[in-house]
């Protein structure tokens, strides 16, 4: 009687196991239905003619050394440690759009856009710049709003002290590039600024008083020469 | 242990069956409801790329420019000619001569290690064609050093800090010159 308790317990207990599963499978599929969904929008609008996937990963981020797989496979991975700072379809749209124009540039070039993609695996401060260039463009011809680009960096990159010898560009730098490129390119976007009463958007405009005001000199003063940000 | 063995059977007979009802119809519903979901979403989209009839459009830059020398700058308009006339279904669509402008989309400097300038060019004003219709993104990129630059690196790295002297080597710079053809293609079945 004992083991047939026992057993029946046993039996009982894999039940909240496998409704636990079923649950995450149903939260895994509807994530990645969404990221489908926002990702298909974008190379649709932007008439992108080139194959490019993208596949949700749990996993909180990508290994150290492993390659970036937007360039040898045009496969985007999202990693769940990044999606979960993502709010709206704007914010996912940004994301996605910055990975869009990494995958993108492995198609040019030489040897099947072997020669492009390690250059931008090398040189990827440059290319890291016009990665968000490039989003702010698709982001505005799928409808989705470009300061979402700002928001998602700002939540999502940290700020390290220095960029001299390092293979990405200051956070502070990055952001007032977009900024700036939104300003010239896409005015209508601040002139009616949806964001104005979002908190994020507010804290990157407190945090970005100085470079701003160099933005603004800039145009005072009709220049064409790049900024060097802070 | 024949009690023990009856039970997991009886047990499995019960819960299994019961498992494979509420699992069976998940994906019918969700099936329906995707079907569903992709015909609405296909009424309403606002392009269809259904054709593959496209007509190609030959430009000419007017004004030659470089990225030497920090002149140019991204939303900058550009003014680019028809190199030749230009038929649709038979009909003439563009004349040849006709000034189209077009925008400087993204601008890339050169850099390091050979890396090449890059201009790239989008949404050309096209009379009697909708931007939807246009495939329409012109890249022209600078002379990329990189064949140079990493072998010459590869062979001075045996001596100490000399191979890294090549990364001050720059790549060239982007010109798009009078002469260069660009052609862009217009899908005049699409939305």
């Amino acid at each position: 009687m004992k083991k047939i308790v026992i057993l029946l317990a046993l039996l009982l207990c894999t039940t909240p196991v496998f409704a636990a599963t079923t649950s995450n499978i149903a939260k895994e599929t509807e994530i990645q239905t969404r990221i489908d969904s926002v990702a298909v929008k974008l190379l649709n609008h932007n008439k992108i003619t080139k194959r490019i996937i993208f596949t949700y990963d749990k996993k909180e981020k990508k290994k150290a050394l492993s390659t970036d797989k937007a360039l040898t496979k045009r496969q985007v991975i999202i990693y769940d440690g990044l999606y979960q700072h993502i709010q709206t379809d704007d914010e996912l749209a940004a994301m996605l759009a910055r990975e869009i124009a990494t995958a993108m540039k492995s198609y040019d070039g030489s040897f099947g856009g072997w020669i492009d993609s390690a250059q931008v695996a090398l040189g990827s401060k440059k290319f890291e710049t016009v990665s968000d260039k490039r989003a702010v463009d698709y982001l505005v011809n799928a409808g989705y709003n470009p300061l979402a680009v700002i928001i998602f960096i700002n939540k999502t990159c940290p700020q390290k002290r220095h960029d001299t010898f390092s293979r990405h560009n200051l956070t502070s730098k990055r952001l007032a590039r977009v900024y700036e490129y939104i300003t010239y390119k896409y005015p209508q976007y601040l002139e009616n600024n949806e964001y104005i009463n979002n908190e994020y958007y507010q804290n990157f405009l407190l945090t970005s008083v100085e470079n701003r005001k160099k933005l603004a000199e800039k145009i005072k003063a009709k220049a064409t020469k790049d900024i060097d940000y802070e | 242990m024949n009690k023990l063995f009856a039970t997991f059977l009886s047990l499995a007979f019960l819960t299994l069956p019961t498992y494979g009802i509420e699992m069976a119809p998940i994906p019918e519903v969700e099936a329906i409801e995707t079907e569903e979901m992709v015909t609405e979403e296909v009424k309403d989209l606002p392009y269809n790329f259904e054709s593959t009839y496209k007509v190609p459009i030959k430009l000419g830059i007017i004004t030659p420019i470089t990225t030497k020398g920090e002149t140019l700058y991204e939303g900058q308009v550009l003014q680019f000619k028809v190199l030749q006339d230009t038929y649709c279904k038979r009909k003439t669509f563009l004349k040849k001569g006709t000034i189209i402008n077009g925008r400087i989309e993204t601008l890339i400097s050169t850099g390091m290690n050979g890396f090449p300038a890059e201009i790239i060019i989008s949404n050309f004003e096209i009379p009697g064609a909708k931007p939807s219709q246009l495939v329409d993104t012109y890249t022209k990129k600078g002379q990329n050093r990189c064949y140079i630059v990493y072998p010459i690196k590869w062979a001075l790295t045996i001596i100490p800090f000399v191979g890294s002297l090549t990364n001050l080597i720059k790549g060239g710079h982007a010109k798009i010159k009078a002469k260069d053809e660009i052609v862009i293609y217009y899908y005049p079945e699409w939305k």
